[in-house]
């Protein structure tokens, strides 16, 4: 019988914290200013001072807008990386062929 | 008496059933869809209430081999060589377990998001048909078996993924698709020629013998022929580039049933590595091909998922990064298991804890991603956005699943994986920084996912309100998942010790 299990990590516990958490904060949030009355500008974006944008999408923060700076920084990692692939069948069967020869060299030279 | 006949021939009914109400819905579809449908639905509920009954027999009793053709189907008529055998053990049981929960629910979501298709009754046939194959691959002990039902998955997955014909780009998935499946069904049917030629059996545990007796050079290369063909259906990096073009452009409902017989694909591939070829070498050797290509997956998945800004082909990466944990883990637990080092067990309860997790969060997230195409008829994250605003259901289900790919805790992603880390650690510590990095990228991925298609000003950009069977088949998963989460430890001793058990006793002789 294998004896090894998740020993020191309990999801209830852990939820039970985290609840515990979320009470504080609601506690620090119900001692906010309980006079305070919204504007129109309440809830809006702020962009250093500009006024936002009535075009809703224009205020959102679409997929390439994230992580540009990761793909640039790791530029040459990309580059091959993604023109490797190509979408052509020929190439994923060039990549069975290649690895099926590296892993037949692999077991012929260990075993 | 009847009890015992049902539990006994429980693993043939698993696939009888499914084949069975295959050529029902075909036949009887062509009536009137409704009648495919109900069909579809029995074949689908009696496929896993036998997965349940033996399931519970291996979990509660014992696992057992069955012969087909023999008086009685128990282990030892296994003495005839072409009698095909299957084997019931907690192994078995894990998989058949994995893919019944993402067959009911993507056959659940199926009965509303494909109701405008035409041609239905042969949608469900392909269902059934693949949920039959994909069984029949990790149930079956006998070589020349396994090709069948490896063939009968690759064609009945193929014709799913181009169901939608008038798409040209899911025919184009699956031409891909049906290439390399038949190019891989080609190369098992010639190792297993090879095997043939060189011991004259079949069948696993008979196969395992002779291997003992000599391994020789063409063996060496029917083991090398089947990992490749295994792993490349598997998903795993290099050999990855179909799955992204399959999941991506299958039916939506269909995608994680289709992620799913990868899976399969890697429940055998661990089966033959432990069951039949972990006698004729060194299995550390073996260990090391499985972490190799793991940590190549891992790396490049998560890679590319980064660049993705297509909604399912991002999921789609992620699942590749994810194969690539559980064969790590596995790898070291092969490695490992005979040095005595202490964790290899440790690393196959979280390789195959993983597969179970991951079975069940990349449905959740396939068909939450598919729930948000449906509404918007839009897949690109530049142009998503505020959905939460009008899809709250859905965008919890899409949080859940995402927070358990990225293991954060409590989820059980984060459980399975603190398996492997803690394993993988002992084994190489580069490996595990591997993980942890690989791990910290696909929250970062779908946080911005996430962020991308939920969050922000309401865009307005529903044109369709989702059914509820959709959110039926997304709220299993999430059931299940949540019960994984709440339950680490029952899991892992009720399902996934005895797959552990079932995989190291093959290692050690046991039922192959």
């Amino acid at each position: 019988m294998i004896d090894i299990v998740l020993e020191n990590w309990s999801p209830i516990v852990f939820i039970v914290v985290l609840l515990l958490n979320v009470l504080v904060a609601y506690w620090l949030y119900s001692m906010g200013n309980p006079e305070y009355k919204k504007t129109k500008y309440s809830g809006d974006p702020f962009i250093s001072g500009n006024r936002s944008p009535k075009d809703v999408k224009k205020l959102h923060v679409a997929g390439d807008n994230l992580f540009w700076g990761f793909k640039k920084a790791l530029k040459r990692y990309y580059d091959p990386l993604i023109d490797g692939h190509t979408g052509r069948l020929n190439d994923y069967m060039i990549w069975v062929v290649i690895t099926l020869a590296v892993v037949l060299i692999y077991l012929y030279l260990v075993v | 008496m009847t009890l015992d006949i049902i539990i006994e021939n429980s693993p043939t009914f698993i696939l009888a059933i499914p084949l069975l109400f295959a050529f029902l819905t075909a036949v009887l579809g062509w009536v009137s869809e409704k009648i495919g449908e109900i069909l579809f639905g029995i074949g689908l509920a009696l496929t896993v209430f036998f997965v349940g009954v033996m399931s519970f027999e291996v979990l509660t009793a014992e696992s057992w081999f069955y012969v087909f053709g023999a008086e009685s189907p128990s282990p030892e008529n296994i003495t005839s060589f072409f009698r095909i055998t299957f084997i019931a053990d907690g192994f078995a049981v894990l998989a058949t377990i994995t893919i019944s929960i993402t067959a009911v629910a993507a056959g659940i979501y199926s009965y509303s998001f494909m109701k405008d298709e035409s041609g239905l009754n042969k949608f469900y046939t392909l269902f059934l048909l693949t949920l039959a194959g994909v069984n029949g691959m990790v149930l079956t002990g006998d070589l020349f078996n396994l090709f069948v039902w490896f063939e009968v998955t690759s064609v009945a997955s193929c014709a799913l993924i181009a169901f939608k014909n008038y798409r040209g780009r899911s025919v184009e998935a699956a031409l891909k698709y049906m290439v390399l499946s038949t190019v891989g069904g080609l190369v098992v049917l010639f190792s297993i020629g090879l095997l043939y030629g060189q011991h004259g059996v079949l069948n696993y545990a008979l196969l395992r013998e002779g291997i003992a007796g000599s391994f020789t050079f063409l063996d060496k290369l029917a083991l090398g022929l089947l990992a490749v063909v295994f792993a490349m259906k598997a998903s795993s990096v290099p050999m990855h580039m179909w799955a992204p073009d399959a999941y991506g452009e299958a039916p939506g409902s269909v995608t994680p049933f289709i992620a799913v017989t990868s899976l399969g694909s890697l429940f055998v591939l661990f089966r033959l590595f432990f069951g039949v070829f972990s006698v004729g070498l060194d299995v550390a050797i073996l260990g090391s091909l499985l972490i190799v290509l793991g940590a190549l997956s891992m790396i490049v998945g998560v890679s590319m998922a980064l660049v993705q800004s297509d909604l399912k082909r991002l999921i789609a990466y992620l699942s590749v990064s994810q194969v690539g944990y559980m064969m790590t883990a596995i790898g070291v637990g092969l490695a490992t298991l005979r040095s005595g080092e202490g964790f290899g067990d440790l690393a196959m309860q979280g390789g195959l804890f993983h597969m179970l997790n991951d079975g069940v969060y990349k449905a959740l997230l396939f068909l939450s991603a598919v729930a948000v195409i449906h509404t918007t008829d839009i897949r690109s994250l530049n142009d998503l956005g505020g959905l939460a605003h009008k899809m709250p259901y859905t965008t919890f289900f899409f949080l859940f699943g995402a927070l358990s790919i990225a293991g954060i805790p409590p989820t059980s992603g984060f459980s399975s994986k603190l398996l492997i880390y803690k394993s993988v650690y002992l084994y190489s510590p580069i490996l595990a920084i591997i993980a942890l990095v690989v791990s910290i990228i696909t929250f970062a991925i779908v946080a911005k996912a996430f962020f991308n298609a939920f969050l922000g000003p309401d865009q307005s950009l529903m044109k369709r309100r989702i059914s509820k069977p959709m959110l039926w088949g997304m709220g299993i998963l999430t059931v299940v998942l949540i019960v994984f989460t709440l339950f680490p430890n029952v899991v892992v001793a009720e399902i996934v010790d005895p797959a552990v058990e079932g995989l190291i006793g093959s290692l050690e002789g046991g039922l192959p």
